[in-house]
């Protein structure tokens, strides 16, 4: 009897083992990391990235409450809050109010937070960055320069050996300006390119946005700054909105169409409204 | 001697009541209409939900349904006008069954139209919003049509016979019908002014009704074929559609025949000539759509593209292949094998035939409208896996079943008040036959 009551409670503790270890097995590791950008020099803004390992696979993790914080994680700095969309991004500008804390040094950090949900604990994901800016330029013989400067103290210095994108701004993504997609930067902090894209469709007055960039530099960030110059070709947008098109709105049918439908409308239809003007003459024969 | 003989013929072709198998068939038809009222009441209490549509099949077996009452409305146009104008006068005792199972026929489909929709109070919105560019307007502008031209086309040749049976109120025995029929055609005096408007109304009515019942057809295979998908992305379409109605009509008025022949003793009127001649119609008719459907399936089996393929083995050895080589078997190789025979065309193996042709050809239009949906050129993400397979609820058979059963009410409610074949051409063909064997 004793016997069978040990193997019992082993049997029950063993049980209730496995439901804990089950429980906690349950809740996958959220991972959170985030990407600064600074854009044109006067735009900055983080992108938080939430992603976990499910099945053995990296997914993206939407519906994440994340607070944003410079320097260090207290409410007086917090910069914002924002939730991860589908594809596990969060996004925020930052604002104003952390001026003070953004000019106490020439290297920032920043923290983000994720709130504690059914699925994940609360993650923790940082960013070290070095205050940085980048400036386009373009000299004669369609030359584009870019200098990378960065924030030592209170002076801004030459950054060299750093790789530079020089790109057009096109609808989806950016066009290489030659075929080397990057240059590093020399101890001047400047980095040229050629643009070797001739007759490219521009604005209607010909200009093209160029674009030089720094991208997921682990000292600086994502950095960029643009320029318009009228290096493209011409081109006149013709738009075919709300013109008479096959896919335009009601009453907006091509004319060709309109006149082949109505006419065989109105033959057709004619002929049946004379044939039941013939019925009305056969009962007027009928009935005189 | 003639008139003895014209008595007979208006005493044989007058209307009659119905006996015990015709109020049992009335029964019958009564219960399936019934049954799919009731099934179409919960529709709209609870909206299209209670079908097995979904995000996939979005046209399941009522848009079947509207396809096989397009094709089969067009055989009023095949035996009406074609064979009328080519001057074939046998087919004189078949025009008002073929006119009656047109009229029917597109009636319906134009009533489960509505039925797919899910909210029918906003029909009025095709007329207000409706874009003249869209294949569903044109739709809806030919079978407006066709329905106009296919009634007057049963009215005009109804004019004579009406005159004949309100000189027979007697027989008729209800006075609503004499009132029907005074009011119909009180007009109607036989003058030699009013035949010839007649006369000439009836050529008008045959030569429009052709591109007026092509187009019908047409317009429908365009709401397909205008659509990028596999199976319906083809430029055969509009000719595919017209062969495979021609098939169907002809098929449903050799079948119409049999029944009326047997119900209403016309063993004088539809002899056994006109099922061997209607017999030849359908082989000629099976064999030009076994023509289109090779061109239809077996050129794109040859190419065997990437985006096809599913569709099309889904139709030769999957999911569908059962429905699949039952329709083609039914619709044509088997009534080309009963028919191309001189004893196959005798009455009862032509009616099995023309059975066979009426069942295999709505598998087919189920087989043309739903395995195209279940295999778009860009699958759905995300979908329910019940989305990818369709079989219709029994809401969605009671409403279909319903609508068959109401185009047979139809055409059986339009028998016992008029006649089913035309008295006064009948009468007419019967004197001229006669002149011109007293002249030779």
């Amino acid at each position: 009897m004793k016997k069978h009551s040990k193997i019992f409670f082993t049997a029950i503790l063993l049980q209730l083992l496995a439901i804990t270890a089950f429980s906690q097995a349950e809740k996958n590791n959220l991972s959170l990391s985030i990407s600064y950008f600074n854009s044109n020099n006067h735009i900055q803004y983080l992108v938080a990235h939430a992603k976990s390992k499910i099945d053995g696979k990296f997914k993206m993790i939407p519906n994440i409450n994340l607070s944003f914080y410079i320097g260090t994680e207290d409410a007086a700095n917090l910069l914002g809050k924002a939730v991860t969309n589908d594809k596990g991004d969060a996004l925020i500008f930052i604002p104003p109010n952390a001026k003070e804390e953004w000019k106490k040094s020439s290297k920032v950090s920043f923290v983000i937070v994720s709130q504690k949900t059914k699925e994940f604990d609360e993650a923790k994901g940082n960013v070290d960055i070095t205050k940085a800016k980048i400036q386009i330029d373009t000299l004669a013989d369609k030359k584009i320069t870019a200098t990378l400067l960065e924030l030592k103290d209170t002076v801004w210095t030459p950054v060299k050996a750093v790789d530079v994108k020089f790109a057009i701004k096109r609808l989806d993504a950016d066009l290489n300006v030659a075929e080397t997609p990057t240059y590093a930067t020399d101890s001047l902090g400047v980095a040229s390119a050629d643009f070797k894209r001739d007759s490219l469709p521009g604005d209607s007055k010909g200009n093209l946005t160029l674009i030089a960039k720094v991208e997921d530099n682990d000292s600086y960030g994502n950095l960029s700054s643009e320029k318009i110059v009228p290096w493209g070709k011409s081109i006149k947008y013709y738009t075919e909105f709300d013109k008479r098109t096959l896919f335009a709105k009601r009453g907006k049918s091509p004319i060709w169409l309109e006149l082949l439908a109505y006419s065989i409308v109105i033959a057709v239809w004619g002929v049946l409204i004379y044939l039941i003007g013939q019925i009305k003459k056969m009962k007027k024969l009928g009935l005189n | 001697m003639e008139s003895l003989a014209k008595e007979q013929i208006i005493k044989d072709l007058l209307p009659q009541k119905f006996g015990k198998a015709g109020k049992i068939w009335v029964g019958i038809l009564l219960a399936f209409c019934t049954l799919g009222v009731i099934a179409y009441i919960l529709q709209l209490k609870n909206g299209l939900v209670v079908t097995a549509m979904r995000d996939y099949v979005s046209w399941g077996i009522y848009i079947s349904n509207f396809v096989f009452f397009v094709a089969i409305s067009l055989v009023g146009s095949l035996i009406t006008a074609v064979l009328r104008l080519t001057q074939a006068k046998w087919s004189t005792p078949l025009t008002r069954i073929a006119e009656i199972i047109a009229v029917s026929a597109i009636t319906f489909a134009s009533i489960i139209i509505v039925v797919d929709m899910g909210r029918p109070d906003r029909f009025y919105n095709l007329f207000i919003h409706g874009r003249l560019q869209s294949p569903i307007v044109w739709d809806v502008i030919v079978i407006t049509t066709y329905f106009f031209v296919s009634i007057l086309l049963l009215y005009f040749p109804l004019l004579p016979d009406m005159a004949i049976m309100m000189q027979r109120k007697d027989q008729t025995g209800m006075l609503w019908l004499n009132k029907l029929y005074a009011y119909l055609g009180k007009f109607w005096k036989n003058t030699a002014a009013q035949i010839h408007i007649s006369e000439k109304a009836i050529n008008i009515l045959s030569i429009t009704i052709i591109p007026v019942a092509f187009a019908i057809h047409t317009v429908t295979s365009w709401l397909f074929a205008t659509t990028y998908r596999p199976g319906w992305d083809s430029t055969n379409f509009g000719a595919y559609f017209i062969s495979g109605a021609f098939l169907v009509g002809a098929g449903a008025v050799v079948v119409a025949m049999f029944v009326f022949r047997k119900a209403y003793h016309l063993e004088n009127y539809i002899k056994d000539d006109h099922f061997d001649k209607m017999g030849k119609v359908l082989v000629l008719l099976a064999l030009l759509y076994l023509y289109f459907n090779v061109n239809e399936f077996l050129v794109p089996a040859f190419k065997m593209k990437k985006s096809e393929e599913e569709h099309l083995m889904g139709l030769f050895t999957g999911e569908f292949a059962y429905v699949f080589w039952f329709a083609i078997s039914t619709a044509m190789l088997i009534p080309i094998f009963i028919l191309i025979q001189k004893k196959g065309r005798k009455p009862l193996p032509a009616f099995i035939a023309g059975l066979l042709v009426v069942i295999g050809s709505w598998f087919k239009r189920y087989l043309i409208v739903t395995p195209t949906l279940l295999h778009p050129f860009l699958p759905m993400h995300d979908v329910p896996e019940s989305y990818k397979h369709y079989f219709p609820t029994w809401q969605e058979w009671a409403i279909a079943m319903g609508s068959l059963a109401g185009a047979l009410l139809v055409v059986t409610f339009f028998a016992r008040i008029f006649p089913i074949i035309p008295i006064q051409e009948t009468i007419t063909e019967m004197e001229g036959h006669e002149m011109s064997h007293k002249n030779v």
